[in-house]
């Protein structure tokens, strides 16, 4: 989910930076070695135990040597040539630490897809294969020869792009891959040299620590998610309570959690979109609430419900990291501390507006006002997930949210305004 | 006292959320936009007619930067350094971003003024130079029409790093998609046409006047006939194991390098009539450029014949005696490397014509690519 909730339909202050962020990111293999016809991509997921590697090879260039016929029937490669395929990759990939004890190379799984790549053209299909580098009894994963030279034993302009996705010691959580070298042949002496990958050593701490940032971003990232847990929070303003407050955050927390682990450990899966749709539901649901309430005080459960509905979207992340369960627990926390703290700001900077506009006279209409709003942005939203398109009320939404900061400086003056002609109404009262 | 105490926190509440408001807003960095005011130079129509070579190129570059505003100027104008002249490349933003002014945002005086700098500097023979660089530009047009993208002669731009002058140094940057040319200055002399690429997709077509476009038809023969003349042995010397997808030295990167070792057959090697041949092949890309410093690279590159190799790779069709056997499928490759030269020629699949092979070429020289930077 991470930085896959940027690209869906969700709203998002920050996305005026995603475009910025994108560039500089796909700018750096670009600038690279990347070739005009496709290069290899290769994918590092690394833990303490073992190096998974993705590969995405491009057809036309695996035709020229592999076997030429391959591209006939691209779409049924791997059920026609499987067999020959995986002892090729083999025959063409080595790992070692000690090169005469090399690592176990085991390819897990192999398919077929779409492959594009901006400065290539159309799409083409390619080859993606997953493999598991397996390092002998105490050797380092993040520290070792790779000898590769799938398609490049043949053609001598192809290169590699080797990136690291997920490097959770060194808090490299990412649906961005981090690029690291090329594996290309080099032109002074006309091989292939094994390359050396050396990553820094990493820290239980440091993977911790990202995934709490993660958990900050998770949420920064979701003002539709944001927006949910003030109107939801909106009646209980009366109350005045922030152990209340604090109870219905936690709530959803809790839910949030149990669905992760649920979902981490593979045993449902919904698909995003239906996700995202009861999401923008219960924001409608939670809306009317605020305007005649109909959740009697059981808003702590409300928010268990949305809280282990939302911990689905994220959990496939998580199992993309091929964690060990120690680091998961740690994750998991981390994650999750990261979303109550990021929660909590959020709150602190919006409610106590409400609150002071709860002691006014004003309280019942603004907080009208606002559900109504909160209603229609929602109604948008859900036409915008069910259909798949934009529509006026959710990018009229978008647009407005853009200014969030200013939003909350003008209820802020709001709330202020209202409470000096309050007060001073009933000290006018008073005096009659 | 409960009013009070309110009050209190409301303050103190307030002065935070502006704090935090004023530090998210400076975070996104986008409220504010800094303007710039376009100042129009008045166009004077500068005749170059009288000036030649060097001297009517800058002439005409400057009568081109007349054309523009200021801003467009500052755009065509950048500064000659090594990170800049390479970024040249047969895409808007793939491997590198081009620098310079896209064609798109020119008006059509602008254009015509900027096409006439590019004129002055290239040959006038037909299918080379500048007829080359126009039919290439409109074989784009063509593929934009087709497959649109980054292809468009719209997306072709021109950049002058460094001011033109016939005293100082700087380069001149033009090309689009399968064109790109680097023309370096020198105290009114051409040091360094080089690196240059130039490419066809579809290799021959017909347009709206019923002519026929094929713009690196003459190329693909001079290269086809260079490799027939070479007798079966000598064709076996030439063939490098391998294959090639792409030109080694591509269109676009920063980092690529020149491999050390030269492979193939030694063109001393060769007899009289295929030696004749390469210097014919050659000239297809050097005689690009304006007549007179053609025949200045023509004559160091001929001095370096004898110890230039020809390399090729697939054309496994490719036989002795029949140019036409050469060249007909994707990764058939063949490379001119000599002390100076160096020209990649190869077949590759179509990208928007996939049942068709186009051409892409790539002319570089080991001494003189980005001339002392």
């Amino acid at each position: 989910m991470i930085l896959q909730s940027n690209t869906s339909s969700r709203p998002n202050i920050w996305r005026l930076l995603f475009p910025v962020f994108l560039f500089c990111t796909t700018l750096i293999p670009a600038i690279g070695l990347a070739h005009q016809s496709p290069n290899t991509n290769i994918l590092l997921d690394i833990n303490t135990k073992m190096v998974a590697m993705e590969l995405q090879i491009p057809i036309p260039e695996l035709a020229l040597s592999f076997d030429h016929n391959i591209s006939k029937s691209p779409a049924t490669i791997v059920e026609d040539y499987g067999d020959r395929l995986k002892a090729y990759l083999k025959a063409h990939i080595h790992a070692w630490v000690d090169k005469e004890n090399p690592w176990l190379i085991d390819i897990v799984s192999m398919n077929m897809d779409k492959g594009i790549q901006a400065f290539s053209g159309p799409p083409f299909w390619e080859l993606r294969v997953h493999l598991n580098l397996q390092p002998n009894q105490g050797e380092d994963t993040r520290k070792f020869m790779l000898d590769y030279d799938v398609v490049m034993h043949e053609v001598i302009n192809h290169t590699a792009l080797l990136s690291v996705r997920n490097d959770w010691e060194n808090g490299i959580i990412t649906d961005n891959p981090l690029a690291v070298g090329v594996i290309s042949r080099d032109m002074q002496t006309m091989t292939i040299k094994p390359f050396e990958v050396n990553f820094k050593k990493g820290s239980s701490w440091k993977g911790f620590t990202s995934m709490f940032r993660l958990g900050v971003e998770h949420i920064k990232n979701g003002t539709d998610h944001l927006l949910f847990i003030i109107t939801l929070l909106l009646p209980a303003c009366l109350l005045f309570s922030v152990r209340h407050l604090l109870k219905i955050i936690t709530a959803f927390t809790i839910g949030h959690s149990i669905t992760l682990l649920i979902g981490v450990l593979g045993l449902v899966k919904i698909p995003v979109q239906l996700i995202e749709i009861i999401i923008a539901v219960s924001i409608l649901v939670s809306a009317i609430n605020a305007i005649t309430p109909f959740f009697n005080g059981k808003e702590i459960f409300i928010a268990l419900g949305f809280g282990l509905i939302h911990g689905l979207a994220f959990s496939e992340t998580l199992q993309n990291l091929h964690l060990t369960s120690l680091d998961l627990a740690l994750s998991v926390l981390g994650f999750n501390l990261g979303i109550e703290a990021m929660q909590i700001a959020v709150i602190a900077v919006t409610i106590p507006w409400f609150i002071i506009m709860s002691k006014t006279r004003y309280f019942r209409i603004i907080k009208n006002i606002f559900a109504g709003m909160v209603s229609l942005a929602a109604i948008g939203w859900i036409a915008q997930r069910v259909t798949g398109n934009s529509n006026l009320l959710s990018e009229a939404t978008d647009k407005l949210l853009l200014f969030s900061p200013w939003l909350i400086l003008g209820l802020c003056l709001l709330s202020m305004t209202l409470f000096a002609i309050s007060f001073f109404l009933s000290r006018f009262d008073s005096l009659k | 006292m409960k009013q009070r105490l309110f009050l209190c926190i409301l303050s103190a509440i307030t002065i935070t959320a502006i704090f935090i408001a004023c530090k998210k807003n400076n975070s996104s960095g986008s409220s504010s936009t800094s303007t710039t005011t376009d100042t129009t130079t008045t166009t004077t129509t500068t005749d170059c007619s009288s000036s030649t070579g060097v001297a009517k190129v800058v002439c005409l570059a400057n009568a081109f930067l007349a054309t523009l505003t200021t801003t467009q100027q500052a755009s065509v104008v950048q500064t000659l350094n090594l990170t800049n002249a390479k970024l040249w490349s047969n895409l808007p933003c793939g491997l590198s971003c081009r620098d310079g002014i896209a064609f798109s945002s020119l008006s059509s005086t602008q254009l015509a003024a900027a096409k006439a700098v590019i004129a002055a500097a290239t040959s006038t023979t037909t299918d080379q130079g500048y007829d080359e660089f126009l039919k290439i530009n409109t074989t784009d047009s063509l593929l934009y029409t087709v497959a649109g993208g980054s292809y468009g002669p719209g997306n072709y731009v021109i950049c002058f790093l460094g001011t033109p002058s016939t005293t100082g140094k700087w380069m001149l940057q033009f090309g689009g998609h399968h064109y790109a040319g680097n023309v370096t200055f020198n105290a009114g002399a051409v040091v360094s046409i080089t690196p240059s690429h130039q490419g066809v997709e579809p290799k021959s077509w017909t347009n709206a006047n019923g002519t026929v476009i094929t713009p690196l038809a003459d190329e693909e023969t001079a290269m086809a006939n260079m490799l027939s003349s070479f007798t079966s042995t000598e064709l076996g010397s030439a063939k490098i194991s391998g294959s090639y997808s792409d030109c080694l030295m591509v269109p676009g990167s920063t980092t690529n390098t020149f491999p050390t070792t030269k492979v193939g057959i030694q063109v001393s090697q060769l007899s009289s009539t295929a030696q004749a041949n390469v210097l014919l092949a050659m000239r297809r890309w050097v005689e690009d450029l304006d007549s007179a410093s053609a025949a200045a690279f023509m004559t160091i590159y001929t001095n370096e014949l004898a110890s230039t190799y020809v390399s090729y790779a697939s054309n496994t069709s490719g036989v002795s005696g029949s140019a036409s056997s050469f060249f007909t499928t994707n990764t058939d490759y063949v490379r001119i490397d000599g002390p100076s030269i160096w020209i990649e020629f190869i077949c590759q699949t179509g990208v928007v014509y996939p049942s068709q092979i186009h051409y892409h070429t790539v002319f570089r020289d080991h001494s003189r690519d980005y001339i002392g930077l």
